[in-house]
């Protein structure tokens, strides 16, 4: 089989899953809500209930024949339309990008769930590359070095940074960090003493404490990094990185381990193959054999583990980005979920199922790209 | 996957290949599993990270099953305001300025909450419902995986096609999210909880299982014992089944420090169904309003969830080296 005609056989089972994803979804937030809050993020409070009837007939929700808005909210019979027809209605809506206004109290009134949506994604999408940058930054020496030392201190050590990695509460890793960073640690500035980086908001929600007036920028991508590059204000690129750098380590130390122990044993497999003891027997330096020769083989299943890391990073960093008051789509579907707004946590759990799925077929064509070997 | 291939040839079925084992290890044994224990536990011996590992799991089971009696499981509903945030404890001393100091001759090792209660003996209190969920769930999702993923690889076509195409499904969903989604719709309770973790966890079970039944299944002494008529129930659950779960089992151990970590997060996030229960999470989240005061309250029940953790993954990252030949000379 080619590529092409896996990567097309792939590419259709991928609508598969995820119209099952969206069916799953559907019925899981559909299937006991009340016929109320199936309908308030598309209407206001002002309308009357004629019109809103008339938004829920048009919505697909409520019947052409239910006579009025209040036997709708009753459920009375012939007035709901039937849940897997609901289906089909929501599915036009959601494709369109129809998902309705934002029920979160503290968005401006008449901002789409869309619009929060994709304001939002950028905070999380920037923290997960920076997190995915740190992480591999941090496990490929880490795997390499184990591999290398295997059963020294070397080895000892980064195996057990990546089993704490492993076992680490985030949300709790966030809090000392923070502590630590941002309470503990501090240098003069001016009169008196700020913590050496800025939380971005939970122990601090003023910017009293920003190392300078960063002033603002234009948001060309919505990107804050890229963004104060593209706009010359190197002291916001600077806050924005410090803004950063906690709450991506955070992430990146719970997704370590994976990464380190990947690169340690394909390391260790790559080093015992027969090509590595005739580049020794050529007299080739250790560090040739280890970076030039075994490295580009055994870097392969790291690029496997480094994608699906990435993917799961920009579905979710609920809980990093709760602990850093991290502006990002993880922090907004729990306001989300406080405040039953179904429509954001079925837009967030079908962006995030698209990017994992997307992601696992990236990660495994480039894959097959990479290594001759792998065929179809 | 190999390290239980070697692990079936090892196991009663298979007696030439104990033979041979027990040769190589050039050790007389009475029985080629004795061997492998005692062989086990002598590696066990010289590697302190597993029996640490051990000791901490064993530790804070034996704390959680008798809680009750080691503390008493009313203290979370006392309050008594007049030693709130108190660290009364002499031998570490805290140098933080702001700590409240309150007179009393009662020590308490770890503080006291903000509704004067000893953290200690919150913290222990905490660990039952942690660790019950975490076996609860990683159980369930062991039970689907081995009934589910055997039935995937024993029976293949288009019953093997069905279950791993939904297991797919089912990966594709972002852990975490679907949980809240579920929590959102259906209330916060503690079985929703439950079911909420398993529905993201069953998956890797399935292929787990699946993955080994599938190299076991064609291995001679599965055959032979086709020859001799026994049933394919018979042969998948007594023959294979045995000799395909370690690695299973490995990652049962794992995953319970694994879940202890989702389930506290879900509940530090407040998906708890009430914030007064003791549980670590929501003490970590209960905490977090005096950290400037008192960092214990966020600290240790932060540590527990950590060392608790960090010790079923040390057991089962030990295990796992000492199921594995490649690793163990």
């Amino acid at each position: 089989m080619k590529l092409y005609e896996y990567v097309i056989r792939r590419l259709i089972f991928m609508v598969f899953v995820l119209l099952a994803i969206s069916i799953i979804v559907f019925y899981l937030t559909r299937g006991t809500l009340p016929p109320a809050s199936a309908l308030a993020p598309y209407v206001t409070p002002k309308m009357t209930d004629a019109e809103k009837l008339g938004v829920a007939q048009s919505l697909g929700v409520a019947e052409l024949g239910c006579p009025s808005y209040s036997a709708y909210i009753a459920r009375a019979s012939g007035c709901i339309v039937p849940l897997y027809q609901q289906y089909f209605s929501w599915l036009r809506l959601a494709l369109t990008g129809n998902w309705g206004y934002s029920q979160i109290p503290g968005i401006a009134v008449g901002t789409t769930t869309w619009q929060l949506f994709s304001d939002r994604f950028p905070y999380t999408a920037e923290l997960a590359t920076v997190a995915v940058i740190l992480t591999v930054v941090l496990a490929i020496p880490m795997g390499i070095i184990s591999a290398t030392h295997n059963n020294k201190l070397p080895d000892h050590a980064s195996r057990i940074t990546a089993l704490a990695g492993y076992s680490m509460p985030l949300f709790w890793l966030g809090f000392i960090l923070q502590l630590v960073f941002v309470l503990y640690i501090t240098i003069p500035h001016g009169s008196e003493q700020i913590g050496l980086l800025q939380s971005s908001g939970t122990l601090y929600t003023q910017c009293a404490i920003c190392f300078s007036n960063p002033g603002s920028i234009t948001a060309y991508t919505g990107f804050p990094l890229i963004d104060s590059v593209v706009s010359g204000n190197a002291a916001y690129f600077w806050d924005s990185l410090l803004a950063i750098a906690l709450p991506a380590f955070t992430l990146s130390f719970g997704t370590l381990g994976a990464l380190t122990r990947v690169v340690r044993s394909s390391m260790m497999e790559c080093l015992r193959q027969d090509y590595i003891v005739l580049a020794r027997s050529k007299g080739l330096r250790e560090r040739t054999v280890v970076y030039r020769y075994a490295l580009r083989n055994a870097i392969l299943p790291a690029l496997t583990i480094t994608g699906y890391i990435a993917a799961a990073l920009l579905g979710g960093a609920v809980i990093v980005e709760d602990v850093f008051s991290w502006p990002g789509i993880g922090a907004a579907a729990l306001d989300a979920s406080l405040y039953l707004d179904v429509n954001f946590l079925e837009l967030y759990t079908l962006v995030a199922a698209v990017i994992i799925v997307v992601a696992n077929l990236v990660v495994d064509v480039l894959y097959a790209y990479l290594d001759p070997r792998v065929r179809y | 996957m190999s390290n239980h291939n070697d692990q079936g040839k090892k196991s009663e079925e298979t007696p030439e290949a104990a033979r041979e084992d027990r040769q190589a290890e050039k050790k007389e044994q009475p029985s080629g599993r004795l061997a492998e224990i005692r062989f086990a536990l002598y590696l066990a011996r010289r590697n302190p990270l597993v029996i640490a590992g051990a000791a901490i799991s064993i530790i804070s089971i034996l704390l959680a099953v008798f809680s009750g009696f080691i503390v008493s499981p009313d203290i979370w509903k006392v309050s008594n305001l007049g030693m709130r945030l108190c660290w009364n404890n002499p031998v570490i001393n805290w140098h933080i300025s702001s700590v409240a100091t309150c007179s009393g001759t009662e020590v308490f090792p770890l503080g006291t909450d903000a509704y004067g209660r000893n953290l200690l003996q919150m913290i222990i209190l905490a660990l039952p419902l942690d660790l019950e969920t975490s076996f609860e769930i990683v159980s369930s999702a062991f039970l689907i995986g081995v009934v589910l993923g055997s039935a995937a690889a024993y029976m293949g076509g288009l019953v093997d096609e069905a279950i791993m195409r939904v297991t797919d499904i089912f990966f594709a969903f972002p852990g975490i999210v679907l949980a809240i989604v579920i929590l959102t719709v259906y209330g916060r309770t503690l079985p929703n909880l439950t079911i909420a973790v398993l529905v993201v966890w069953w998956p890797i079970y399935v292929r787990l299982v699946r993955s080994q039944v599938l190299s076991e299944k064609e291995k001679p002494y599965v055959e032979a014992l086709k020859s001799t008529g026994a049933s394919p129930i018979r042969i998948l659950y007594r023959h294979i089944l045995p000799n395909s779960i370690y690695p299973v089992l490995v990652q049962f151990t794992l995953d319970i420090g694994g879940v202890i970590l989702v389930f506290s997060g879900l509940m530090f996030l407040g998906f708890s169904p009430d914030p007064k229960l003791p549980e670590l999470g929501n003490l970590v989240s209960d905490g977090i309003q005096y950290v400037f005061t008192a960092p214990w309250l966020v600290i240790f029940p932060g540590l527990t969830i950590l060392v608790i953790s960090l010790g079923f993954n040390l057991l089962g990252d030990g295990i796992r080296d000492l199921l594995d030949p490649r690793l163990r000379r």
